[in-house]
Parts: structure tokens; C-alpha cells; sequence
């Protein structure tokens, strides 16, 4: 089970479906599944869906990518909302919050 | 609660455009190597400070080891610094000078016209490592993130610095008495300086970040790394004031606190490696930790010269094995490692930078081809340990025989790294 907090389950889940298709690509599995992704909020009356997620580390070199990617992606399935992307290391990213499925693909 | 920013603090990659060269020139280097090393093989059963074997050092040492090392950290000091690359520039002008300075030291030694062909690429080779200390220094203190890494990384630009001025010195020596003995004496000096002061320094800064980044781990250990950090310091100081000042004897010292300091960066991967969370190591991160143990290899062979030479009875094929694995040995299984680990993310980067998530992308670890890797992994293992026996035992045939196989995996490299280069999305 992925551990995103939200304030609407049900466009989160459709936005954690897109997301499955931003891999890290050194680990091969997707920014959901790997528990990047701490927060998606939706914020209907502003058009705007605000997104906290972290790193694997700090001095990933693909973080630029990831994080890019996973903007386009919920901009391009909420084509009506801008997507405000924060990036935390607080609390940082643990293999804790690896969801069983992934867990499953990384043999943990 | 959420920045209006996106990637506020997201490591910002240099461009690509800076760091491919290099790559491609460190490959270069590498064939050429080889190629020298068929030729020369009779030197090899000679003495070392011999032409043909002085080239060949200065290709793999500054043409391999060094250009792919300035063009790694390019790319990495954002990385370990949390900020950006202070000059492009500056990095083009590190490429431009080391890569025109290179050939004419190469062409000095290997026809040993130590006349200006020599001194003028020497110089060219200083002014491009001025230009990467310069860069390197700036980026350091204009992040505001300050990490044992980098702070290794930075103290071996300065040894690495030390190594190419102590080198331009000895090569004016050559043809004027500028210092009170002749170059030959220094070269133990100067070969240290980079192998150990520049080398060493470097891969264990870049490695303690890089290990546990690509197997995922846990292990962190900052006082162990400055505990390392002031091991190879402290042993390089020492042996350069024994050099100059205290009877041979006192290499030991030294020589023992660097050992340490290796086993103890060994002790730091393998912790790395029992707390990853990606089980499965790929063939690159195997080679890179296999490398790592390599590093006793010619620390043991340094031992037996040490003690050979307090009883009078060095012997010289073994300072040539020595020589050789380091270059050949060492730092280039770490090459070979650290290359399809690195580049592969660089030129994905390059390539599907903007695709990500919008559809299918390869893997970074499917941009090159992976039986070339192993074949090639193959052909230098092979090569590597016929061509030691063939120093050792002066004998000609091996070596030649051995260096067709350092050749074919020299090719295959450059087979694996062009097709890197040129990769372009399928249509």
C-alpha cells in the first residue's frame, strides 16, 4: 500500500496511476511505488494541485529528470490544474516507505 | 507549506556538452595505450625510466585516468556540493588545454625530445589543471553545502596540481640543472604525488559517495572518512619530508598508513554493501568494488619493493609491475566500472531528459551493450594478469601475446562508450 496523504482520494489514486509511469531509472521502479511521493493535494477552487515528494538521496543525479517528469506527467492527466511540485528531504526518503509491490520487484 | 518553485533544491546537472568530451577523449587515450604498449613491449624488460614506458604512463595517467576523472566530477561536483558548476567555461578550457597539452608530452617522451614538443604541452597540462582547481574551488564556495566529498575531491585537485608542477620541474631539469639531483631521483616523488595524493584521494571521495548511491545503502560514516582523509594526507606529508630529508627507510611509515586507510575505505564499501537495499549488484558496481580490493594489489607489491630495498636488492621488473598495476590494474578496472555506471545516466539525461514519464524509455543500463562489457571485462582480465607475468619474467612473446587482448578490450570500450555517444531515441 502506497503512503501518500491526500485530501482526495480518488483523484489520487488516478494521479498515483499516471505515476507509475515516472521510473527511477537506476532502481527501475516507479516514483509511487518507491515512496517518493509524500503529498498530493487538490486544490479545485484554485486549479492547482500541489505535490510534496523526496529523493532516494539528496545527490541524486536524476533528480532534475524525476521531478520534471513527474510535473509533466500529473499536468498532461489534469489538464486543467498547475501542478506546484515541493521537494523535501524532511523527513528524508527510507526503504520503509517502499510499497509491498515494490518491495516484491526489488526482492527487499 | 509548498513552494511556489518547483526543483528548488534539486541538483542541477552541468550540461552535457562539457562532460561527453572528456569521456570520449579518456577512451581515446586508452586505445592509444594499448596500442603504444604492442609496440613497446621490449621496454617493458628493460629499465623503467625508459622513453617508450614514460609515454605510455602519461597516456594512461593523464589521457585516461585523469580526463575521464575531470569529466566525472564535471558532472558530479554539483552533485556532492548541492549546488552548481560554477563555469562552463572554465571546463572547456580545462578540456582544451589538457587535451592539446597531452599529445605534445606524449610525443616528448616516447621520442624523448624533452625540448619545447614536451614543455610546452607540460605547461598546457598545468594551465588546464589551474583552470579545474579554479573552477572547482569557485563552485565550492558558492554552495553553501560543505561535505567531507567534496572536500576530498578538492584536496586531491591541489596534490594533483603539485603532481603536474613537481612534473614540469623534472622536465626542465632535463635540459637545465634546475633541482640538486637528476629527475630520475624525483620520479618517486612525483609518480606518488599523483598515484596516491591525486588518485587514490579522489576515487575514495567520489567512491563514498558513489558506492552507496548505486547500491541503495543506508551506511553512512563521516569520521570514518576523515579518519582516511587524514591517513593519506598525513602519509603523503610524511613520505615527501622522508624523501627529501630522512634515509629510505622511513617509506614504511607512509606506506603502512596508506594501507590502512585503504582497508579501511574497504571496510567502508562493505558496509555499504551488507546495508543496500537493492539486492541484485549489477556487473559495473562488481567491477568498481572488485577495483577497490584492487588497491592492495600494488600496495603489497610496494611493500616487497620497500623491503627489497633495505637489503639492497631491489629489483627493477618489479617497480615496473608495480607501475603497471596501478595504471593498467587499478585505476582502470575502476574506469571501467565507474564508466557505464556514470555515462549511461548522462546520456540519458541528455536524450530522454523530457520524455520521462511520457511514455516508454529505456533504461540507462540498456543504452550500451552489455556482452561487449562482459567480453571486454574478459579480454583485460586476461590481458592484465599475462602481461605482470610477462614483465616479471621478461619475456617478450606474453607480452606481446597479452597485449592483443589489452588492445581488444581497449576496442570494445570504445565500442561501448561511441555507442553511448551517438545514441539517439528509437523512432
Amino acid at each position: 500500500m502506497m503512503k501518500v496523504i491526500t485530501n482526495n482520494n480518488i483523484k489520487c489514486t488516478i494521479a498515483l496511476a499516471a505515476l507509475e509511469n515516472v521510473i527511477d531509472p537506476e532502481i527501475g521502479l516507479n516514483v509511487g511505488d518507491l515512496g517518493l511521493i509524500y503529498n498530493i493535494d487538490f486544490d479545485d477552487a484554485k486549479s492547482k494541485i500541489y505535490v510534496s515528494m523526496t529523493l532516494t538521496t539528496q545527490f541524486c543525479p536524476m533528480g532534475e529528470s524525476i521531478t520534471g517528469a513527474v510535473k509533466r506527467v500529473l499536468e498532461n492527466t489534469f489538464s486543467e490544474k498547475e501542478v506546484q511540485l515541493h521537494l523535501t528531504f524532511n523527513p528524508p526518503w527510507s526503504h520503509e516507505r517502499i510499497s509491498e509491490e515494490g518491495e516484491k520487484y526489488l526482492n527487499l | 507549506m509548498f513552494s511556489a518553485n518547483s526543483n528548488s533544491s534539486v541538483v542541477k546537472n552541468t550540461t552535457h556538452k562539457v562532460v561527453l568530451p572528456f569521456y570520449l577523449y579518456a577512451a581515446l587515450s586508452f586505445l592509444v595505450a594499448t596500442v603504444l604498449l604492442s609496440f613497446s613491449t621490449g621496454a617493458f624488460t628493460q629499465h623503467f625510466f625508459h622513453p617508450q614506458i614514460l609515454a605510455i604512463t602519461h597516456v594512461m595517467a593523464l589521457g585516461w585516468g585523469t580526463m575521464i576523472i575531470l569529466g566525472a566530477s564535471h558532472q558530479l561536483v554539483p552533485v556532492l556540493i548541492e549546488g552548481k558548476l560554477y563555469s562552463v567555461a572554465l571546463a572547456y578550457a580545462s578540456f582544451v588545454l589538457a587535451a592539446t597539452g597531452i599529445p605534445l608530452l606524449v610525443y616528448g617522451f616516447y621520442f624523448f625530445d624533452v625540448g619545447w614538443p614536451a614543455q610546452c604541452g607540460g605547461i598546457l597540462v598545468n594551465l588546464a589543471i589551474v583552470s579545474y582547481l579554479v573552477n572547482l574551488g569557485y563552485s565550492m564556495a558558492k554552495s553553501k553545502s560543505e561535505n567531507v566529498h567534496s572536500v576530498f575531491i578538492f584536496m586531491a585537485a591541489l596534490w594533483l596540481l603539485l603532481t603536474t608542477l613537481v612534473g614540469l620541474l623534472l622536465l626542465y631539469n632535463f635540459t637545465g640543472t634546475i633541482l640538486p639531483n637528476d629527475s630520475v631521483h624525483y620520479l618517486p616523488l612525483h609518480a606518488h604525488m599523483g598515484i596516491v595524493g591525486w588518485f587514490l584521494l579522489l576515487v575514495i571521495g567520489v567512491g563514498s559517495r558513489l558506492v552507496p548511491l548505486f547500491l541503495i545503502s543506508k551506511y553512512s560514516n563521516d569520521k570514518l572518512l576523515w579518519v582516511i582523509f587524514i591517513l593519506i594526507n598525513g602519509g603523503m606529508l610524511t613520505f615527501i619530508i622522508s624523501f627529501l630529508y630522512f634515509p629510505k627507510n622511513y617509506y614504511l611509515l607512509p606506506v603502512i598508513a596508506i594501507l590502512f586507510a585503504i582497508g579501511l575505505f574497504g571496510y567502508y564499501c562493505y558496509q555499504c554493501y551488507k546495508q543496500r537495499i537493492r539486492k541484485r549488484v549489477d556487473e559495473q558496481m562488481k567491477i568498481s568494488l572488485l577495483s577497490v580490493s584492487m588497491m592492495l594489489l600494488p600496495m603489497t607489491i610496494l611493500f616487497i619493493i620497500i623491503g627489497l630495498q633495505v637489503f639492497g636488492n631491489a629489483k627493477v621488473n618489479l617497480v615496473i609491475v608495480y607501475g603497471f598495476v596501478v595504471f593498467f590494474g587499478w585505476i582502470t578496472a575502476i574506469i571501467f566500472g565507474m564508466t557505464f555506471k556514470t555515462l549511461p545516466f548522462i546520456v540519458w539525461n541528455k536524450v530522454y531528459h523530457l520524455q520521462a514519464g511520457l511514455g516508454q524509455t529505456p533504461n540507462p543500463k540498456d543504452l550500451f551493450n552489455s556482452k561487449i562489457f562482459l567480453a571486454m571485462s574478459l579480454g583485460y582480465f586476461v590481458g592484465f594478469i599475462l602481461f605482470i607475468f610477462g614483465i616479471y619474467l621478461k619475456n617478450i612473446l606474453m607480452l606481446n601475446f597479452a597485449s592483443i587482448f589489452l588492445i581488444m578490450a581497449a576496442l570494445l570500450y570504445n565500442w561501448n562508450v561511441i555507442k553511448l555517444l551517438i545514441h539517439q531515441p528509437a523512432r
